[in-house]
C-alpha cells in the first residue's frame, strides 16, 4: 500500500490539486482529470498500449488494483459502482486487453451501472494497419456502451474525461469507453481544450407530465387491488422512501425485480418479493390478479413478464414509469407511460392520490403468502437455503452480498432479508457467470469497513477465480461462499424440467479441491458438508482478517422453486413438491 | 450530398420500381440531425441493426448548422414497436435531434443519373429526355448522361419512361426531405459538459 492510501480512505478528504503543468503529457492530463472526477480507485492491467499511463500513475493519488484478467477489472469497477453509487473505473491495454473488458462492460451497461473504461490503443499513425495488438474496441463495444470516445488529440483529454463521467452517471447510467492511442498518451499538452464542443451530452429529463401523473393517481385511487413492481431505477433515483410512502397510502403490494432487490424492505407487510420467472408464488399471483399495476424503474424484460399476453391480465390500468423513454411500450404496452425520475414521479403521484386502506386486498395477499410459501426439501442433505440463512444471520444490516448467476443467485435473492438497495448485487440483465467474485472485490474496495460476501456456484466461481490473488494482494477481505452442487445446476434444472430430462454436459466430474485452492492463493479455506459444520465454519471465515472461502457441498439435486414454465404466464408458476 | 444509391447494371434496370419508396406500410421516414464526428454513421446503423430495425434507405446531407449532418432514413421497424426507431436513436449521445416525418407530408426530393449508349439513337433519346424534363449533363459519342430530380414518385415515373431506351447504368439517390415533423426532441442549444456537474 502506498502512503497516499490512508488519505484516500478518509471521508471528506480534500482532493489534491493535480493540474498538470503546461508541457505535461496526455497521460498526466488523463490522470489529473480522473482525480478531478473524484476517482480514488482504478482496476486495471497494463500492457504495451497503455504503459505511458502507468508511467505517471504512481505520482497521482489513485489506488490501482492490479487484476489478473481484464474481465475482472470491468466487473470490479461495476461492483464498486453498484456498491457506492459512484462511477467505477477500469483500464486495459489495446487488443486482447480491451476485448477482455467487453463481457464486464456489457454486464454493467445492461444493468445501468456507471462505469468508465479506459483502453490503450495503438499509435494514431498505425490505426487501421492491423498493427500489433490493434483492435477496433470502439466498434466492438458499440452495443454494450452508452457512448465511446477515441481521443486523437491529447488537448481534448480533460474535456473528454469530464464528459464521459457525466454521460456515465446522468439520466439512465451506463458504461462509457475512452480509447486513447499510445502517442496521444505521450503527447505534450500546452493548453487543454475546455470543452468537446458537443451539442448535447445529457438531456436533463423533463419533470413527469402532470397530466399523466394525475391520470396515474386517479387510476391508483380507484383501484381495489393495486400492485407496484420496482426495479433498480428506484435505487438509482433514491426513491425508496417515495415508493414506500405511495405503497402504504394505497395498500399496494410491492414486488421487485432481481435488480430491484432491496428497494423495498423485504420484511414489510406489503412486500411480495421477487417477480417473474423464478419469483415468489404470491408475487406472481398478485400481479396476475391486480386491477392496477405500477411498474417503476424497471424494463419489464421476458424474465419478468414471462408470457407477455398473460402478464397482468386483469389490470385495467398499467402505469409504467422509466427515465428512459425507450423502455416504455417496448414490451408491456402500458396505457399510462410516464417518462421521469422515479422519485419525482412517485412523489407527484402520491401528492395527488387520496390515501385509502384496502384491508380486503391485504387479506387476499396475506392468504396467497400463506398458501404459497417458499419451500425447500428436507432430505438430510445440506440445503442451499440453510447455508444462506446461516450466512445472512451473521451479516450486519449494511453488509454487502454479491450473487453470481445460476441457482445460487436465485436462492441468494430469495433468502435475502435486507432492507436497503445497493447491498444485494447481481448481474440481472446479462446474467454473467463469474461476476460475483470480482464484483465483490470492487464492492469491498468501495467500502473497506463493510463485510462483502460473494455467493456463487462452483461453475461461475471457476470463470474468474484467479481474482482471489487480486483480493489477497489488494487486501480486500471478501468472503466467498460456494454453493457447490458439482453441476451447472441451473442448466441441469432446465434440462430436467424443459428438455425432456436429458442431462447433457452439466456434470463437473472434476473440480479442484477448493479448500486447497483457497489456501494456495493465500486465503482461508474450509469445506462444509453438513448443517452442523456451517456455523463454526462461517464464523471462522468471517473472523479471518483476509479473503476466505467456504466450499459448501449442497444437495446436488436442489432446485429453485417456484418456477414459471417457458411459454406460460406468471400465474402458472410451479411450486416445490412437498417433501 | 452523399447517397447510398441503388445501382443496377443490366438489361432491365428499372422495372422493379419500389426502390425509392419503402416497401412495407410500417416503414417510417426519419430525419436525424447528428454530430458530424468520426464513426457516427456506424453508431446509427449499429443502433438500428442491433434492435432489429431494418434500415431500408439512407441519405446523408449537410444541413444549415456547422458540424451537424442531416440524415434521412427509411426504417422498417420489423417486429418492434415503430416508436422504438425514434426512441433508440434519440439515446445516442451524438444525435442532436430525431423527427419522425412519416405523417407530416414533408417535401421529399430525389435525384438520378442515367447513362445511355446512343448507338445512333441519340436524337430519339434526347427527345424522350426533353419530354420527361431530364437534363443532359454529359454528351460524347460513346455516352450520354442525363440527370433527373424531383419527388420520389416522379423520379420513379421518369425512370419507368426511360427504361425503353438503351440504358447502360443508372444511380438513384434516396430522397432527402424537409418539412415540419413531429419533433420528439426540440433541438437544444449547445450544452457543454462541465467537470463534475450533474
Ligand atoms: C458466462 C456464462 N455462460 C453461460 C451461462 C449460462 N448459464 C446460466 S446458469 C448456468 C449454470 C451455472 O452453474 P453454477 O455456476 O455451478 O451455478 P448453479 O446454477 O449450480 O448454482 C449456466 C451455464 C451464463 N449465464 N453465463
Amino acid at each position: 500500500m502506498s502512503s497516499f492510501l490512508a488519505a484516500i480512505d478518509e471521508p471528506g478528504r480534500e482532493l489534491p490539486s493535480t493540474a498538470p503543468a503546461p508541457g505535461a503529457t496526455g497521460a498526466e492530463f488523463l490522470l489529473a482529470a480522473l482525480v478531478r472526477e473524484g476517482v480514488d480507485t482504478i482496476f486495471g492491467l497494463p500492457g504495451g498500449a497503455n504503459l505511458p499511463i502507468y508511467q505517471y500513475l504512481p505520482t497521482f493519488p489513485l489506488r490501482h488494483v492490479l487484476v489478473r484478467h481484464e474481465q475482472g477489472a470491468a466487473h470490479m469497477a461495476d461492483g464498486y459502482a453498484r456498491a457506492s453509487g459512484r462511477v467505477g473505473v477500469c483500464m486495459a491495454t489495446s487488443g486482447p486487453g480491451a476485448l477482455n473488458l467487453i463481457t464486464g462492460l456489457a454486464t454493467a451497461h445492461f444493468d445501468s451501472v456507471p462505469v468508465v473504461a479506459i483502453t490503450g490503443q495503438v499509435a494514431t499513425a498505425t490505426i487501421g494497419t492491423d498493427a500489433f495488438q490493434e483492435s477496433d474496441v470502439i466498434g466492438s463495444c458499440l452495443s454494450v456502451t452508452k457512448h465511446s470516445y477515441q481521443v486523437r488529440d491529447a488537448r481534448d483529454l480533460s474535456a473528454v474525461v469530464a464528459e464521459a463521467f457525466h454521460v456515465a452517471r446522468t439520466g439512465r447510467p451506463g458504461a462509457v469507453l475512452i480509447d486513447i492511442p499510445k502517442d496521444v498518451q505521450q503527447q505534450p499538452v500546452s493548453v487543454a481544450r475546455g470543452s468537446t464542443g458537443r451539442y448535447r451530452v445529457h438531456r436533463a429529463p423533463a419533470p413527469p407530465s402532470s397530466e399523466l401523473v394525475a391520470r396515474a393517481a386517479a387510476h391508483l385511487a380507484a383501484a381495489e387491488r393495486p400492485v407496484i413492481l420496482a426495479g433498480r431505477g428506484v435505487a438509482v433515483a433514491g426513491a425508496q422512501g417515495a415508493l414506500q410512502q405511495l405503497a402504504e397510502a394505497c395498500d399496494a403490494a410491492v414486488g421487485n425485480t432481481l435488480l430491484g432487490t432491496g428497494v423495498f424492505p423485504t420484511r414489510h407487510p406489503l412486500a411480495l418479493g421477487l417477480v417473474g420467472f423464478m419469483g415468489t408464488g404470491y408475487c406472481n399471483q398478485a400481479v396476475s390478479d391486480c386491477d392496477c399495476l405500477v411498474m417503476v424503474g424497471m424494463r419489464a424484460d421476458d424474465r419478468v413478464t414471462c408470457r407477455l399476453d398473460a402478464f397482468a391480465p386483469r389490470a385495467e390500468h398499467i402505469i409504467h414509469i422509466n427515465i428512459d423513454p425507450a423502455e416504455l411500450g417496448k414490451t408491456v404496452d402500458a396505457d399510462c407511460q410516464i417518462v421521469g425520475d422515479a422519485k419525482q414521479t412517485l412523489e407527484a403521484i402520491w401528492e395527488q392520490m387520496p390515501p385509502r386502506p384496502r384491508p380486503a386486498w391485504r387479506a387476499t395477499v396475506d392468504g396467497w403468502r400463506q398458501r404459497h410459501p417458499l419451500r425447500h426439501p428436507h432430505n438430510g442433505l445440506l440445503q442451499p437455503q440453510e447455508v444462506l440463512a446461516a450466512c445472512y444471520e451473521r451479516l450486519g444490516p449494511d453488509d454487502i452480498t454479491v450473487a453470481d448467476v445460476g441457482l445460487n443467485q436465485m436462492w441468494a435473492a430469495a433468502a435475502w432479508t435486507g432492507t436497503e438497495p445497493g447491498i444485494f448485487l447481481n448481474s440481472g440483465g446479462q446474467g454473467t457467470m463469474g461476476f460475483a467474485l470480482p464484483a465483490a472485490i470492487g464492492a469491498q474496495a468501495a467500502n473497506r469497513t463493510r463485510r462483502v460476501m460473494s455467493v456463487c456456484g462452483e461453475g461461475g466461481f471457476m470463470m474468474t477465480l484467479q481474482e482471489l490473488a487480486t483480493a489477497v494482494e489488494a487486501d480486500l477481505p471478501v468472503k466467498v461462499v460456494i454453493l457447490n452442487n458439482r453441476q451447472l445446476g441451473m442448466v441441469r434444472q432446465f434440462q430436467d424440467v424443459f428438455y425432456a430430462g436429458v442431462r447433457s454436459q452439466i456434470d463437473h466430474a472434476v473440480t479442484p479441491d477448493f479448500q486447497m485452492l483457497a489456501q494456495a492463493f493465500g486465503c482461508h479455506g474450509e469445506v462444509v458438508r453438513s448443517a452442523a459444520e456451517l456455523g463454526p465454519a462461517i464464523d471462522a471465515a468471517m473472523a479471518y482478517p483476509g479473503p476466505a472461502l467456504l466450499d459448501c457441498w449442497i444437495d446436488p439435486e436442489a432446485n429453485i422453486y417456484p418456477i414459471v414454465p417457458f411459454g406460460k404466464g406468471l400465474a402458472d408458476f410451479v411450486e416445490c413438491p412437498e417433501s | 450530398m452523399i447517397s447510398q444509391a441503388g445501382s443496377f447494371a443490366g438489361s432491365d434496370p428499372i422495372a422493379n420500381g419500389q426502390f425509392l419508396n419503402g416497401s412495407s406500410p410500417r416503414v417510417r421516414l426519419i430525419s436525424v440531425r447528428v454530430e458530424d464526428r468520426a464513426g457516427v454513421l456506424q453508431r446509427i446503423t449499429n443502433c438500428l441493426a442491433r434492435r432489429g430495425l431494418h434500415l431500408a434507405s439512407c441519405a446523408v446531407g449537410q444541413g444549415s448548422e456547422a458540424g451537424v449532418l442531416n440524415l434521412w432514413l427509411r426504417v422498417d421497424p420489423g417486429t418492434q414497436p415503430a416508436d422504438q426507431i425514434v426512441k433508440q436513436l434519440n439515446k445516442l449521445i451524438d444525435v442532436v435531434s430525431v423527427d419522425d416525418l412519416t405523417r407530416s407530408e414533408p417535401i421529399e426530393w430525389a435525384m438520378a443519373l442515367v447513362e445511355f449508349r446512343p448507338n445512333g439513337r441519340g436524337d430519339q433519346i434526347e427527345e424522350t429526355l426533353r419530354r420527361v424534363r431530364a437534363e443532359v449533363v454529359h454528351r460524347d459519342p460513346e455516352r450520354l448522361i442525363a440527370a433527373l430530380a424531383g419527388p420520389p414518385d416522379l423520379v420513379q415515373a421518369m425512370l419507368d419512361e426511360l427504361s425503353q431506351l438503351p440504358i447502360v447504368d443508372f444511380v438513384c439517390s434516396r430522397p432527402m426531405a424537409l418539412g415540419s415533423g413531429y419533433p420528439v426532441s426540440a433541438s437544444e442549444p449547445a450544452r457543454h459538459a462541465q467537470a463534475g456537474s450533474e
